[in-house]
């Protein structure tokens, strides 16, 4: 018991002081559009580890989360708009409490679209989510009381970085918790098979109801953080490529690992939005020729082939085959921009050039496609960052120096 | 034998179209009984198995458990009535440890709710710890301990079939249905399973139904013996007779044994 209450207080406090940071980080970042992006970037954290409990750890297969971000966007944006002036609270409790309905609301339509839905399997399943998606994104185009496809905007924004990522915290905790009690045996098991699960006496609706629900409403919560934030919303804000972008995080982090898909969020996040702002020193955007971009191809096709010979075939400790694994892609790179030198590549082509922030999308699509080749589980697999890990590493370093200085 | 029995199946049918896979079936078992299902490949007995489980619901005809009728009823309700099935084609969480896998299991007589798992409050701590060592209990049983923690899917075929019978287990069923829990294990590992399913008859006070092909297994451990053949009942008595029964020389052991 004493224990028990140690480890609560003390997660609590790092939760606390995790906040703290963020919070410190962000005012400081001294710029609107850099303070956006690190927002945004906590909440996909949210949206991806809230939906890898629902594909990654009960294995549906749902590709229409952006729906319940919208769902629960629009609740705390209607709600602001038609109520915060006839109340006395602090906007931060406002912030709070919008959190809730719009985690409430987009339960509920968890709820609703998972009841009848939950009988199908896989792709159907994918397809029914995916159409619920786009039906709410239509609906709210449709009505011109929150403004159609122009959006609407209601205020006062408030801007609460800590609740961002107090959010993120949250939503880790409670997967993780899920994991670590024997409470989360039967999403994985209704995962692995259902027929056992039910045999098992797992009641195989009511574990695929609950992850819909709960990972629902946190991306509600999520979005109701945005609307605030933002103080202005539209349809085209939740288009597809934000449910695809979020599945992207939870299969390219490793289908189930919660660390896998907050880690992925980051850094996919960041990949998409930076080139956005990559300038040269005067300013312009940068070009970059055909030829390059083509020698780029050619480099990470040798390295792919190079390491999936290399993983059939050699086995060895984790660090040799990452030494080992970095080389081949170095040597790529080298043997690519050697043969462009002998084949004259850019006098052949022409000087063509394309915008290096146009080919973002082809950038995400080329590291997915090197993840799904080399490693079809995800970065992660099914792995998650312990404190026993941490420690074995520096173990085994004491280990080594023992070793070396017997 | 004055009290009623354990699990009654009386006249079940079950059609898929023109396929009368079960026709007519009817049998008793009584607490404590090893019985055993037997018949050529097609027979209807794994069908046999989903009907009691509550895979399919019979056409016709009721089984009753504890005399309770329980046809139609879904499967986790089943469980939770106290029957539990191990499968032919074996169906592990196969990405689970193999102790997770007896934990499910054992889950079903949980009592913290979902709230105290997503918080982890004490009392669902405990309950895992319990869980777990109920469940490593199990292991000792079927002598899987020793690989608690390996993936279940890494098991050899023999393991993975006693592991399937350990998480049958766990789920505390007062009948256990095994559908040929022998087939594809070596000599060796069949006298094994052996000595796993009387203890589990005898220490566990459990009554086993099973389904198997190797006549000498359910001769030597079956103490009543059930043949189908086409979804019919061809025969049913003590090991003895069924050995001697000409209908089923003819339809299934071809000689005798």
């Amino acid at each position: 018991m004493g224990k028990f209450w140690t480890v609560r207080i003390a997660s609590v406090v790092a939760a606390l002081a995790g906040c703290f940071i963020f919070q410190t980080v962000a005012t400081n970042l001294g710029n609107d559009y850099y303070l956006r992006l690190f927002l945004l970037a906590g909440l996909y954290v949210t949206l991806s580890v809230s939906l890898n409990l629902i594909n990654g750890i009960t294995g549906q297969f749902s590709i229409g989360h952006a729906a319940f971000y919208m769902i629960g966007a629009y609740t705390a944006g209607i709600l602001t708009r038609a109520y915060y002036e006839q109340q006395p609270l602090l906007p931060e409790l406002w912030l709070v409490i919008m959190m809730l309905a719009g985690g409430l609301f987009a339960a509920l339509a968890g709820l609703l679209v998972g009841l009848p839905s939950l009988r199908l399997k896989g792709d159907y399943l994918a397809i029914v989510t995916l159409g619920f998606g786009e039906i709410i994104r239509i609906v709210a185009t449709n009505q011109q009381s929150v403004g159609g496809s122009y959006g609407f905007s209601f205020g006062p924004k408030v801007v609460a970085p800590w609740m961002v990522c107090l959010l993120a915290i949250i939503t880790i905790a409670i997967c993780r918790n899920l994991l670590k009690s024997a409470h989360g045996l039967p999403f994985l098991a209704v995962r692995e098979d259902e027929i056992a699960a039910s045999a098992m006496g797992v009641n195989v609706t009511k574990t695929k109801v609950a992850a819909f629900v709960l990972g629902s409403a946190l991306a509600g919560a999520a979005g109701a953080i945005l609307a605030l934030n933002e103080g202005y919303l539209n349809p085209d804000i939740f288009k597809m490529d934000v449910s695809f972008l979020i599945l992207t995080m939870v299969v390219l982090g490793g289908t189930g690992s919660i660390t896998g898909s907050a880690l992925a969020a980051i850094f996919l996040f960041l990949t998409i939005e930076i080139p956005r702002n990559i300038q040269t020193a005067d300013g312009q955007k940068v070009q970059i020729t055909l030829a390059s971009l083509l020698m780029a191809g050619l480099a990470i096709a040798i390295a792919i082939s190079l390491l999936r010979k290399i993983k059939d075939h050699f086995h060895g400790p984790p660090n040799q085959r990452l030494i080992r694994n970095l080389g081949v892609i170095g040597g790529s790179i080298a043997g690519a921009i050697v043969l462009s030198m002998i084949l004259n590549a850019t006098t052949v082509m022409g000087d063509k050039t394309f915008e290096f922030d146009k080919l973002r999308m082809v950038i995400l699509s080329i590291m997915l496609l090197v993840v799904m080749l080399l490693r079809p589980q995800g970065v992660l697999a099914h792995h998650e960052f312990s404190w026993d890990f941490v420690k074995r590493l520096f173990r085994k370093d004491h280990d080594d120096k023992a070793e070396v200085a017997s | 034998m004055s009290e009623s029995p354990l699990l009654k199946l009386d006249q079940a049918t079950i059609q898929f179209g023109g396929l009368i896979a079960v026709n007519n079936v009817s049998f008793e078992l009584n607490k404590g009984d090893l019985f055993g299902l037997i018949g050529p490949n097609g027979a209807g007995k794994t069908t046999c198995f989903n009907i009691i489980t509550g895979v399919y619901k019979p056409t016709s005809g009721k089984i009753f458990f504890r005399g309770r009728d329980i046809s139609g009823v879904p499967s986790n309700k089943i469980a939770q009535e106290g029957i539990c099935r191990t499968f032919q084609n074996i169906r592990l969480f196969q990405a689970l440890s193999v102790l997770e896998n007896v934990v499910v299991g054992g889950f079903l007589r949980h009592k913290t709710g979902l709230f105290s798992g997503l918080t982890l409050l004490p009392n669902a701590i405990k309950e895992t710890d319990h869980l777990r060592e109920e469940a490593m209990k199990l292991l000792e049983v079927v002598n899987l301990s020793h690989v608690a923690n390996h993936r279940s899917a890494d098991l050899p075929y023999g393991m993975q079939r006693r592991l399937e019978i350990a998480r049958a287990m766990a789920t505390q069923p007062d009948l256990l249905l095994l559908d040929e829990p022998a087939a594809g294990m070596n000599p060796q590992e069949k006298d094994e399973l052996k000595e796993v399913v009387y203890r589990i008859r005898d220490e566990f006070d459990k009554t086993v139904l099973l389904i198997e092909h190797d006549m000498k297994f359910v001769m030597g451990l079956c103490e009543r013996i059930f043949v189908l053949d086409r979804g019919l009942e061809i025969a049913h008595g003590p090991p003895e007779d069924i050995r001697s029964n000409p209908k089923v020389i003819e339809a299934y052991l071809g000689e005798p044994v």
